[in-house]
């Protein structure tokens, strides 16, 4: 499978990578986006099986990544991964149809609970 | 009248301890001491705000040994292979993470800031019209680090009038 990361902070990606790996997910295909708009383009045309996104990010939020994606008919799992959790954004995430949200700081096992039913 | 701050030391406290299980000491062998002292030294810092429902910022200190320390942590790396870049992405991080924390705790309504890095000591910050209101201090693997919330003496207080 294919597994799109997308976050601005390198050191983030990074950490999302190492703790996939970490947590046995590391056979997948990973590519990295550095912000919204790109990770955007990458969902359109790489057609990724799986979107980690960060929230807020430059040119285009994480939200808006997923409010576009499923406007255009595009059903690819995607959840976020983000330090800001308040309930406007979860409940935000889950009406435009994401499919998890995690919480940083993050563990392995944390990945393992909720990308295992997804990637099996 | 001003608002109530919805975050207490025992909070950051907690928010801090997730940061080193998660990312500083996974194995749980350099946990970071509480020394309470708010006047360690420290050589670089980073920082986030946070306006709306409460007003101010938080900020993140520590030596230049720690940061680096920190740095070869979460990129996986040797301390010798850790750049300059990597010291302030990895400080830009740790504001964030801490802040979205502290922000997802304040009543909704609350905006956070793109991270502040600098690569100087605390003690030359100034966030003007703030008050420290609260932090934890201390040691890992002897080098200093503090988390620290500052909040805004003017805006808290109309927003809360």
């Amino acid at each position: 499978m294919k597994i799109l990361v997308a976050d601005d902070s390198r050191v983030m990606r990074q950490i999302v990578v190492r703790t996939l790996r970490q947590a046995g997910f590391g056979d997948h295909d990973l590519i990295e986006a550095a912000d919204g708009q790109q990770a955007f383009e990458m969902a359109t045309e790489q057609q990724p099986d799986l979107i980690i996104s960060d929230w807020n990010m430059p040119h285009m939020t994480g939200i808006d990544v997923l409010r576009r994606l499923r406007g255009a008919g595009n059903k690819v799992k995607f959840g976020f991964v983000t330090s800001e959790s308040t309930a406007e954004m979860k409940t935000a995430a889950e009406e435009a149809g994401a499919d998890f949200f995690i919480i940083k700081p993050f563990t392995a096992e944390r990945f393992d609970e909720v990308f295992a039913p997804i990637l099996g | 009248m001003s608002i109530e701050v919805e975050v207490d030391e025992s909070d950051l406290a907690e928010m801090v301890e997730q940061v080193w299980e998660s990312y500083l000491d996974p194995e749980g062998v350099s946990p970071l001491i509480p020394t309470y002292d708010e006047n360690q030294p420290s050589e670089v810092h980073s920082s986030v705000s946070i306006t709306g429902t409460w007003t101010g910022h938080v900020v993140y200190a520590s030596s230049r040994a720690a940061a680096q320390r920190a740095a070869a942590a979460f990129l996986a790396m040797d301390l010798d292979e850790v750049s300059e870049e990597d010291i302030s992405d990895t400080l830009g991080e740790l504001a964030n993470i801490v802040g979205g924390n502290v922000k997802a705790m304040l009543p909704p309504g609350s905006q956070l800031s793109l991270p502040q890095v600098n690569l100087t000591p605390e003690s030359s910050a100034r966030f003007p019209n703030t008050q420290r209101i609260g932090g934890v201090y201390g040691v890992w693997e002897g080098e200093p680090v503090s988390i620290s919330m500052w909040q805004s003496r003017i805006d808290n207080k109309e927003e809360g009038a």
